[in-house]
């Protein structure tokens, strides 16, 4: 295993604090439970750890970090296809306090997320949650700009019509 | 739900905290296993080294040992390490053979008398007669 040296040893623990929720909020978002995000926050932190902290600048660390999180992600559901079924979107007309209300949406909006094909469940996160982007995207995923334009496009119509479907 | 609500949705889970206790388990996973492995390679080292140890160990062991020289010595040198030995001439002693033990003569079978061994048992009525 290639040590860091010492002096970046320190700041692997600086690197680790300012991105560590980074990390866990998007492998959230794309995994659907805490649980899963840190196994693969830890494993993210362990391999920018073995990778060493090589990097130009700090945003180009925010971005292996992105990527490494985004694989990650990826190899932990290729196994685990989505359903297809609707029985887990709550619906919409239970609160009319406006913060109960916020609070519904997301959880409908989370449910409607875990229902997409996990590349489009990224391509949707990272720009719309992370604020990444297109061309960060793109590089977190692996793939062009127009994929990824594409993917998000085509993510948000199917949101819209899951979630259509669930109010109906 | 439209797009433009959606995006609005998306924008609020952008603020939304992280839980204190995901960040404090992931920090402590990492720390140990970060610093776990150089333990576990040192052992691995250590088991390595111990077996390299055993493995030349048993080699030098079961080694064949190193052939002794031989030296070639000639008959005349061996006489002149060696002086020749008189060794005195042995008394004579009469050797007495032990006697041979006799043979028992074998009885002479006479033929076409016919022997009969009576014998009687406590029982007077009772006689066992052996015929030839």
């Amino acid at each position: 295993m290639g040590e860091i040296p010492r002096e970046a040893a320190g700041s692997f623990d600086q690197v680790l604090r300012r991105r560590e929720a980074q990390v866990l909020r998007t492998a959230f978002r794309i995994l659907g439970n805490w649980a899963d995000a840190e196994d693969v926050a830890q494993e993210a932190f362990l391999r920018l750890h073995r990778h060493g902290l090589d990097f130009a600048n700090d945003g180009a660390t925010g971005a292996w970090l992105y990527r490494v999180t985004v694989n990650l992600c990826l190899d932990r559901t290729r196994a685990r296809r989505p359903s297809q079924e609707l029985a887990d979107v709550p619906s919409l007309a239970r609160s009319a306090e406006a913060s109960v209300l916020m609070e519904e949406q997301k959880q409908r909006l989370m449910a409607a997320l875990a229902l997409l094909p996990v590349k489009e469940r990224a391509a949707v996160v990272l720009p719309e949650i992370e604020g990444l982007s297109t061309a960060d995207v793109a590089a977190a995923l692996g793939s062009s700009e127009v994929t990824v334009r594409s993917q998000i496009s085509k993510a948000l119509v199917r949101l819209r019509g899951i979630l259509n479907r669930g109010d109906a | 739900m439209n797009e433009q609500e959606m995006r609005e949705v998306f924008r609020e889970m952008r603020d939304e905290p992280v839980p204190a206790d995901s960040l404090a388990r992931v920090r402590v996973a990492v720390d140990q296993r970060i610093h776990r492995r150089p333990w576990r390679f040192a052992w691995k080292l250590a088991a390595a080294v111990v077996m390299a140890a055993c493995i030349v160990g048993a080699f030098l062991l079961l080694r064949p040992g190193k052939p002794v020289p031989i030296q070639q010595v000639s008959l005349p040198e061996i006489a002149q390490v060696l002086p020749p030995v008189e060794i005195p001439p042995l008394p004579e002693v009469p050797v007495r053979t032990a006697p041979r033990p006799k043979r028992a003569r074998p009885r002479p079978v006479v033929e076409g008398v016919p022997v009969s061994i009576r014998i009687e048992t406590a029982d007077p009525d009772v006689v066992i007669l052996l015929v030839n």
